[in-house]
């Protein structure tokens, strides 16, 4: 049982998305990218090296700051997210991340260096980012 | 267009909206005058055992392949026309020009046949060779991208000018270059990780050739395909029959796969268009008169020619023997084969043949 | 093959081309992301010339002949014209990144829908189909336009090629997969000035194909994929949407570089970037602008059907809102910022005035 949000959450997802070739759906492929998540105010480093997430782990300020991307949204969100996720066996039509940023104003996603060639990131490697949120749903939940 | 009962589903909006309000002032009234514009409504396909393909989609008005396809815009085959749609340079609209019955399935193949050099290439089984033996390795992958590059260049001078209505060929071109460049870059790699670098490049007799066919794409791929394509594939059969290690195999084993696949479409489509073109096996046994000479020229000048006798014979000194009889006999092997497919098109060469490709069928 | 008999004869072997081979003694190694394009930028074959004088299509490095014949006749021969930094990274990145729309999109969910949710998909299914491969075609004349010399741009755009080449598949596909069928065309991509396919320059091609028109078609790929009514519509646009946010890359760094080498050429783009901006806002060539039938039909699809138009285009115009912002961004990461803040640009107006 893992507690949504925290890192030994996400590490966990990262165990499950890493152990099963079939997770990563047609359309993925190799990636590499570093990015963030912000869920409550606390900050999750991913990062993609190839067919693997090479590691989850806290940020210092400076590494958030260089991050490709992040993605955050207010904690309602992520918790419908996860539990969208949880009880379907991966998102629905209205829980994907592009879903999700699409239906908010602003969007989900942002450079942090206000470079946008880097935030298409986002849209460049959306598969594997779908993907490891959908793993998710092997790893047995509680929310904060 | 056939009209259908609405069946009353509901569908979910794809945003909640929140706003709460009614019919928002400044929409603009939609016109909707593009429902019911359709030629041929209530098409069902469903995907097959391999899922579904180009080639499912050949039903109804939809599978209806004209001789010639007037329409010069971009209309997808099956769709309405809008009237006052200015005309685009597309002048190959003729069936006979580009069409191939496999184009469609051969599009599919190469994507599901695709592969990486460089995650999938196991370059750590590259070890060093003699340096005679590598310079030649290196030299016959400098003169293969200088063949891929030429096949892309005439390609994509035609691929533009190919009509909409015979998609299915443009498509499966579409992967043809992509299966080239993709060469291109691995045959460098090869070149530029086991201590050596590229070769001399080729003085092109070849290459100018099929760049200088300009009269249409049946007489480019004459050349690119009977002539050059059936050489190169020989090629590379016999490199991959020499590879050294485990890179060579695989680079040489996917390069055949992948030209297989040019050759079908290559032989398909001249084979369409000596079937269905007057005088076009006229045309063809003119253009293969001059393309011996050419052919026979580069094959007897080419650094080639001496480099793969070093690869087949394991050296130089191997080469001026076994090696360079190997590289005669694959030769041999290249005029049986362009002859047999000569006569498969309707287009005896036998008789005819250049005595700069004749003498290799004695080996 | 049939087998070679051994004889041993003697031939004649002319060795005479190794003394003119390229640079010697390369040794690339594998990465930790395998070998790809950046690991044999090695020694003379990683130098990129400013202006290349390969006329023979020979490979970029191989060792030249003075009996070759030179028949590139190509007109892209200054790297300013053509030159991407990560040009390497993006044409690996779209190798590992392939897919198929036969068997990588879930056909059998796909599930009868209301007539209207039907005939707006299929509208923007046969709009797709009509459009997708000017991005194939177009680039594909300008590869044969291009010296050898820079392959590695060069394959990009193959690599596009490929891509458009499926994405105009998998729309012909769902049009004719759930009941409909293709529609009328739009006739939006055709000859007239200003149109993406009439530049005779490639940087003016690339800033109206990539950065204005994929970065449109980028935004309603993503919108597809938001409504898409089951996990084939949502795969197959979000499957597209990558690859186009990968040529959009393209179309960025292109004119990053030109803008940091080539600033005699400055105002020349900002006077493309007029037009495409200017079509952007008509809605001539933005097909989520408020002009189009497209527009009606993503409507209908962003509001759940016919009885929603008009919620579903308010939600239309958020997007398109977000669709302008972002194509500001990209020309700011482009190095053409300044024309959003000097007032020769229109659209920040039009963006604050939106919604």
């Amino acid at each position: 049982m893992a507690v949504f949000p925290s890192l030994d959450w996400f590490q966990k997802v990262r165990d499950v998305y890493n152990s099963d070739g079939s997770l990563h759906k047609g359309g993925g492929g190799a990636c590499h990218t570093t990015a963030a998540f912000k869920v409550n105010g606390q900050s999750y480093l991913i990062v993609f090296e190839g067919l693997k997430c090479a590691d989850i782990r806290t940020p210092t300020d400076s590494e958030l700051s260089e991050a490709d991307f992040v993605i955050e949204m207010p904690f309602e969100l992520w918790k419908a997210m996860v539990a969208n996720v949880q009880s379907h066996g991966k998102a629905d039509l209205h829980y994907t991340l592009n879903s999700l940023d699409l239906q908010q104003d602003e969007g989900i996603a942002y450079s942090p260096a206000d470079d946008q060639y880097r935030q298409d990131l986002f849209y460049r490697y959306n598969q594997n980012f779908q993907d490891f949120f959908d793993a998710s749903a092997r790893v047995e939940t509680t929310f904060a | 267009m056939a009209t259908k009962a609405s069946q009353g589903m509901a569908v979910p909006a794809a945003m909640p909206d929140s706003s709460g309000e009614k019919a928002v002032e400044g929409v603009p009234v939609p016109t909707f005058d593009w429902m019911g514009l359709s030629a041929e409504w209530g098409t069902r396909i469903k995907p097959g055992e391999h899922g579904l393909r180009l080639s499912d989609l050949n039903v109804g008005i939809y599978g209806e392949v004209p001789e010639v396809w007037e329409d010069q815009t971009r209309r997808p085959r099956g769709a309405l026309p809008r009237p006052g749609v200015p005309p685009l340079p597309y002048n190959l609209r003729h069936k006979h020009q580009m069409w191939a019955d496999s184009a469609a399935n051969l599009y599919e193949e190469a994507i599901q046949r695709r592969w990486i050099p460089a995650t999938d290439v196991p370059w750590s089984s590259l070890k060093p060779l003699p340096d005679d033996v590598e310079r030649a390795v290196c030299q016959v992958c400098t003169e293969l991208m200088q063949y891929a590059n030429t096949e892309i260049e005439i390609i994509t001078y035609w691929q533009d000018q190919m009509s909409y209505g015979y998609y299915e060929v443009k498509q499966f071109l579409a992967t043809a270059t992509f299966d080239c460049a993709r060469l291109i870059e691995a045959l460098r790699k090869r070149a530029l990780s086991n201590g050596g670098g590229l070769g001399q490049e080729s003085r092109g007799l070849v290459n100018r050739m099929i760049l200088e066919s300009r009269g249409g794409w049946t007489e480019s791929a004459v050349y690119l395909y009977l002539m050059r394509g059936s050489y190169m594939m020989l090629v590379l059969r016999g490199l991959l029959n020499a590879a050294h290690n485990d890179a060579e195999r695989m680079i040489y084993g996917k390069a055949i796969e992948d030209w297989a696949r040019h050759l079908t479409y290559g032989y398909d489509h001249l084979k369409y268009s000596v079937s269905h073109q007057a005088g076009q096996a006229d045309i063809l046994q003119t253009l293969l008169t001059l393309g011996e000479i050419m052919m026979g020229a580069e094959l007897q000048e080419s650094t080639t020619r001496p480099a793969l006798a070093i690869i087949f014979g394991g050296g130089i000194k191997g080469g001026r023997t076994v090696g360079m009889e190997t590289y005669l006999h694959l030769v041999g092997d290249f005029v049986r084969n362009y002859l047999a497919v000569c006569d498969w098109l309707g287009v005896p060469r036998a008789e005819m043949l250049h005595p700069m490709l004749k003498k290799y069928l004695e080996y | 093959m049939s087998e070679a008999p051994v004889k041993q004869q003697e031939y004649d072997l002319d060795t005479s081309w190794m003394q003119h081979m390229g640079e010697w003694g390369m040794r690339a190694e594998p990465g930790k992301r395998g070998l790809t394009l950046a690991e044999i930028q090695l020694g003379s074959y990683g130098d990129i010339p400013e202006i290349s004088k390969n006329m023979s299509g020979r490979p970029r490095g191989a060792g030249e002949r003075a009996d070759a014949y030179r028949v590139g006749a190509y007109g892209v021969r200054a790297k300013s014209e053509i030159w991407l930094q990560n040009a390497t990274f993006l044409y690996e990145e779209a190798l590992q990144r392939q897919w198929s729309s036969a068997t990588d999109v879930p056909w059998h969910t796909i599930e009868a829908l209301p007539d209207a949710v039907e005939e707006a998909e299929c509208l923007l299914c046969t709009f797709f189909n009509e459009v997708e491969f000017v991005a194939g075609d177009v680039p594909a004349r300008w590869v044969a336009n291009t010296t050898p010399d820079f392959f590695e741009p060069r394959h990009v755009l193959l690599a596009q090629v490929m891509d458009e080449s499926r994405h105009m598949d998998v729309f012909r596909k769902r049009a004719l997969a759930n009941g409909g069928g293709l529609m009328r065309m739009s006739g939006a991509t055709s000859g007239f000035v200003g149109s993406i396919d009439l530049a005779r320059d490639f940087t003016e091609m690339s800033t109206r194909l990539h950065i204005s028109g994929e970065g449109a078609v980028l935004t309603m790929f993503r919108m597809g994929e938001l409504f898409g009514q089951n996990e084939a519509e949502k795969i197959m646009y979000r499957l597209c949407a990558q690859d186009e946010a990968r040529h959009v890359a393209f179309g960025v760094m292109h004119l990053r570089f030109l803008s940091e080498t080539a600033p005699e050429r400055r105002e020349e783009i900002e006077f493309y970037l007029d037009e495409a901006e200017a079509q952007i806002l008509s809605g001539v060539q933005n097909p989520a602008g408020t002009q189009a039938e497209t527009a009606e039909a993503l409507a209908i699809l962003l509001g759940g059907g016919k009885e929603h138009y008009d919620e579903g285009h308010k939600k239309l115009l958020v997007i398109r809102r977000r669709q302008l912002k972002e194509y500001m961004q990209r020309v700011k990461t482009a190095g053409f910022g300044e024309r959003f803040e000097n007032g020769r640009s229109t659209v920040p107006q039009q963006y604050e005035s939106a919604i």
